[in-house]
C-alpha cells in the first residue's frame, strides 16, 4: 500500500517534471528574431516562366551581409547583399554582373519616394524624368534575366539611409563585412516560393441598351469600349500602373457614368447599345480580350459597329494617336478618324492615324484593337503611345507611379472620346454641338477621375495575384454596375505561356551583428577580469600564502615513508 | 555567436558571484544555506514592495521625473532595509561569526537582485542577433549591486548586531546605512531627472560602490577593534 502511494506521488512529481521541462523548451523556442535595428517593407523581382525558360529572381530567403557600392576590388560577394540605391545606379554595372552571372548573395535596390504613392506628393524632384527612364531601363534587364539570387526593392526612408551611410563609411576603411568582421546582417525570413495554381483572369463587361423604337425587330447597333485593367512590372507588388492602363480604366469609367446619365432618361438614349469591357490578361497579348470576344454569340459580335480601346492616355500634351489595323482607307476607318479628329480640332488636340497591319500567324498582340480586328471587327485603340510596345514593355511598371500622370490629360481624352461617340450616336457628325460642355449637367468630373485614379494608383493589379474576388475587381464590378444595365464578369485561366509565382513581398530585417573577433576578446577580458577578482578576494581575505597554495601541488608522499 | 554573446553577459553578471563565493572563508566554513535564506528573504521583500508599488503609485504619462512619485518611491525602498534587517537578525544561521554572516547574506541578496532583474531580459535579449552595449552595462550594473549589497549588509550587521559600538561612529554609520539604501532613487533620478545617459549611470553606481565599500570596510574595522 505504501509503495503504491510512494509510486503515486513519484509519478505527480514526474508529471510536474515533465510540464517544468516542456515550459522550459517552449521558452527557449520562443526568443526570436525580434528587436532588429531597422525593419522595413521590400518587395520582390517578379518571378515567372514563360514558355518553359526560366525569368526574374528565382529566391526568395535572404541571410547575409550588406555591402555597399564601392566595394574593395577583389571582395567575395557571394555572401554578401548589394545594396544600391537608384541615384547611384550604373547600369552598365548592374548589366554586366547580370549577364556575367558573377555570384551574389542578393540586390536590394532603393527607390526614391516619388515612386510611392503615400510619400510621392508633389514633391518636385529635379532629374524626375532621368529617374523615370533609368528605372524603365532596369525594369527590362531585370525582367528579361534569369537571376539565381533574391532581388528586393524598397523605398528609401531614414532608417535605411543611415545603416547605408554606415555601411559605406566601413566600406571605405577598407573592411568589407563578412562573418568575423562585424556589420550590418539582413535577413528576410520568408518562405520558398512556390507556383500560383491557375491564376485567373477576370473580364468586367458593362451593357447599357440604347432606344428600341416599337415596331423596330433589327438588333440595335453596338458600340464597344474597352481597356485593360491589370499590369505586369518588375515588382508586382508594386505594380500600380498609372498611366498604363490605370488611365484606361478610369477614362472608361467616366464615360460609362456620363453616357448612363444620357440614357437614364428615354427621351436621349441613343440608338446604340454601349457595351464596356474592362479586360484583364492585357499584357500577355490580350489574352483575356481574345477569351472574352470568343465568349460572345455570333449575332453580338456582328452588331458590333466599332470598339474603341483605351492604353495609356494619361501624360500627354497635345498629341494623340489613333492605331488601327484595317487599312486607313477603309470607309469605316475613315469615318471613325474624322469623328475623331473634328472634335479634337475644337479641342486643340492633334490626333494622329497609325496603321499597323496584323500577323495571324505571329502571336505578339501589341494593342488590343488587334484581338478585334482577328475576329473581324473594326477597333481602334487610342493611346498617347506612337510605336507599338513590346512584349511586357509599358505595361505598368515601377516607374508608371502616380506623380507622372496627369488629371487633365485625362479629362480631355474623356471628352474627346465622349464627344466622338455622342455625335456619332445621335448624328451630329460634322455640326459644332458640345454635348458634354464645362459647366453643363453632362460635364466632366475632375473629382471623379482623380479619385478613381488615386485609388488604381495605390492597388498593384498583376493579374495572376488578383484572386476572382479580390475586393478591387469587385470594386470595379460594383462601379459599372452603378452606370450600366448588366454586368457579367468572366473569369478565365490564363493559361498556356506564363507560370508565376508567389511571394511579392516580405519584410527585411537588418540587424547590426559584432563579429566573432569581439566576441572572443569580450570572453578574454571577462575571464582575466574574473581571474583578478578571484585573486583579489583570496589575497584580502586569506592572505597570499593561500594563494599560491592553491597552485602548488601537495607535497609529496616519499617523505613520509623515508 | 549570439549564444556567445549571451554567455558571456552572463559570466559578467552572475560570475563575480561565484567567485565570491568561492574566494573568500566563505565556501570553506559552508555558509551556502545562510545566502539561500538570504535570497528567499529578498524574494519576499520584492513581492511586499510590488504589491505596495501597484498600490500606491500612479501611472504616469510621460517619462519625466515626479519628485513625490520618486519620494514614494524611495520610501517604499526602505522595505528593502527591513527585509535585510529581518535577514541578518531573525533567520537562524548556523554558528558563523558575524564577519562572514553580513557577507553570505549580501551574496545571497545581490544574487537573487541579479537573478530577479537581469536574467529573464539577458535571456531574451542578448540571444538575439541584434548588437548592443545594453547587456555588457547590465552586468557592470549587477557587478557594482553585489558591492553595494555587501557594503549595506555590513552596515546592517554593524547597526543591529554588534552591541559596543564606539559613540562618535554611530552618527556616520547611519548615514552611511541610508546613502546606500536610498542608492536605487539616486540613480532614478540621475537617469530621469538630469538625463544620465546608461553607460554614465552606470559608471557612477561602480564609483560609489567602491567608496562605499571602502568606507564601510574602514567603519567595520574601526568597530572591530576591542573598545577598551
Amino acid at each position: 500500500m505504501v509503495l503504491s502511494k510512494n509510486s503515486g506521488g513519484h509519478r505527480g512529481m514526474q508529471e510536474s517534471m515533465y510540464s517544468v521541462i516542456a515550459l522550459v523548451f517552449i521558452l527557449v523556442a520562443c526568443v526570436e528574431l525580434c528587436d532588429a535595428a531597422a525593419a522595413i517593407d521590400v518587395y520582390r523581382l517578379i518571378q515567372y516562366d514563360m514558355s518553359g525558360s526560366a525569368y526574374g529572381s528565382r529566391f526568395a530567403v535572404l541571410n547575409h551581409h550588406a555591402a555597399a557600392l564601392h566595394f574593395p576590388p577583389g571582395a567575395d560577394l557571394s555572401r554578401a547583399v548589394l545594396i544600391i540605391p537608384l541615384r547611384e545606379l550604373n547600369i552598365t554595372f548592374v548589366r554586366e554582373y547580370i549577364n556575367q552571372k558573377k555570384p551574389l548573395g542578393g540586390l536590394l535596390f532603393l527607390l526614391p519616394d516619388i515612386f510611392s504613392f503615400e510619400n510621392g506628393g508633389n514633391k518636385q524632384v529635379h532629374e524626375k524624368e532621368k529617374l523615370k527612364n533609368l528605372l524603365a531601363e532596369l525594369e527590362q534587364l531585370l525582367i528579361h534575366a534569369n537571376i539565381p539570387y533574391p532581388v528586393y526593392f524598397a523605398f528609401e526612408n531614414d532608417e535605411i539611409d543611415t545603416v547605408l551611410a554606415d555601411i559605406k563609411k566601413n566600406d571605405a576603411i577598407g573592411q568589407p563585412a563578412t562573418a568575423t568582421t562585424g556589420g550590418y546582417k539582413l535577413v528576410i525570413p520568408t518562405p520558398e516560393p512556390k507556383k500560383v495554381a491557375s491564376p485567373t483572369i477576370t473580364n468586367i463587361q458593362g451593357w447599357l441598351s440604347g432606344l428600341k423604337v416599337d415596331g423596330d425587330t433589327n438588333q440595335l447597333p453596338t458600340i464597344a469600349i474597352v481597356a485593360s485593367y491589370d499590369t505586369f512590372g518588375a515588382a508586382p507588388a508594386l505594380s500600380v500602373g498609372s498611366d498604363s492602363n490605370g488611365s484606361g480604366v478610369v477614362a472608361l469609367l467616366e464615360i460609362a457614368r456620363l453616357f448612363s446619365l444620357l440614357y437614364s432618361n428615354p427621351k436621349t438614349r441613343g440608338r446604340y447599345n454601349l457595351l464596356f469591357g474592362l479586360t484583364s490578361g492585357g499584357p500577355y497579348n490580350y489574352n483575356g480580350t481574345q477569351k472574352w470576344l470568343r465568349s460572345f454569340d455570333q449575332r453580338l459580335r456582328e452588331s458590333i459597329d466599332y470598339a474603341i480601346c483605351l492604353n495609356s492616355i494619361g501624360s500627354w500634351d497635345n498629341e494623340l494617336w489613333i492605331h488601327v489595323s484595317k487599312p486607313p482607307e477603309n470607309a469605316y476607318i475613315k469615318q471613325i478618324f474624322e469623328g475623331f479628329s473634328n472634335v479634337a480640332e475644337e479641342l486643340h488636340i492633334k490626333v494622329g492615324l497609325k496603321h499597323k497591319k496584323i500577323n495571324i500567324s505571329n502571336p505578339r498582340v501589341a494593342w488590343e484593337h488587334e484581338q478585334f480586328s482577328r475576329l473581324r471587327v473594326t477597333a481602334a485603340t487610342l493611346s498617347e503611345i506612337s510605336t507599338a510596345p513590346e512584349l511586357l514593355q509599358g505595361t505598368g511598371g515601377l516607374f508608371d507611379s502616380r506623380q507622372f500622370v496627369n488629371e487633365t490629360a485625362i479629362t480631355r481624352g474623356v471628352k474627346l472620346v465622349a464627344e466622338s461617340l455622342a455625335r456619332h450616336i445621335y448624328g451630329h457628325q460634322g455640326k459644332n454641338v458640345q454635348i458634354f460642355a464645362d459647366g453643363g449637367s453632362l460635364a466632366v468630373n475632375p473629382a471623379y477621375i482623380q479619385s478613381w485614379l488615386d485609388l488604381l494608383s495605390q492597388t498593384p493589379r498583376v493579374a495572376p495575384f488578383l484572386s476572382k474576388n479580390d475586393p478591387f475587381v469587385m470594386a470595379l464590378q460594383k462601379e459599372l454596375a452603378d452606370h450600366t444595365d448588366e454586368v457579367n464578369m468572366q473569369h478565365e485561366v490564363l493559361e498556356g505561356v506564363f507560370t508565376f509565382y508567389d511571394s511579392t513581398s516580405a519584410r527585411l530585417n537588418i540587424y547590426q551583428v559584432a563579429s566573432v573577433t569581439f566576441d572572443l576578446l569580450l570572453l578574454l577580458v571577462l575571464g582575466s577580469y574574473l581571474i583578478v577578482l578571484f585573486s583579489f578576494l583570496v589575497i584580502t581575505t586569506r592572505g597570499l600564502d593561500d594563494l599560491i597554495s592553491l597552485f602548488r601541488r601537495p607535497p609529496s608522499r616519499k617523505v613520509k615513508t623515508a | 555567436m549570439t549564444m556567445f554573446h549571451f554567455f558571456n553577459c552572463a559570466i559578467l553578471t552572475f560570475g563575480p558571484h561565484a567567485v565570491y563565493y568561492s574566494a573568500t572563508p566563505l565556501s570553506e566554513y559552508d555558509t551556502l544555506g545562510t545566502s539561500v535564506k538570504a535570497a528567499l528573504v529578498y524574494l519576499g521583500t520584492a513581492l511586499v514592495k510590488l504589491v505596495c508599488l501597484a498600490t500606491f503609485l500612479k501611472v504616469s504619462e510621460n517619462d519625466g521625473f515626479d519628485p513625490y512619485q520618486e519620494l514614494l518611491k524611495a520610501v517604499i525602498g526602505f522595505i528593502d532595509v527591513a527585509g535585510l534587517y529581518f535577514a541578518l537578525t531573525q533567520l537562524t544561521h548556523r554558528n558563523i561569526s558575524q564577519n562572514h554572516k553580513f557577507q553570505a547574506v549580501g551574496l545571497g541578496w545581490a544574487f537573487a537582485d541579479s537573478v530577479l532583474h537581469r536574467l529573464a531580459p539577458l535571456w531574451v535579449g542578448a540571444r538575439g542577433l541584434e548588437f548592443t552595449w545594453d547587456f555588457i552595462l547590465q552586468g557592470l550594473e549587477a557587478n557594482a549591486n553585489l558591492v553595494l549589497s555587501i557594503s549595506l549588509a555590513a552596515l546592517g550587521s554593524l547597526m543591529w548586531l554588534r552591541k559596543n559600538k564606539p559613540k562618535t561612529l554611530i552618527p556616520i554609520i547611519y548615514a552611511c546605512a541610508g546613502i546606500v539604501a536610498t542608492m536605487p532613487s539616486i540613480t532614478s533620478y540621475l537617469r530621469r531627472g538630469l538625463g544620465w545617459h546608461f553607460p554614465k549611470v552606470v559608471g557612477f553606481e561602480l564609483f560609489t560602490s567602491l567608496s562605499m565599500a571602502f568606507i564601510s570596510w574602514q567603519l567595520f574595522s574601526a568597530c572591530q577593534r576591542p573598545s577598551s
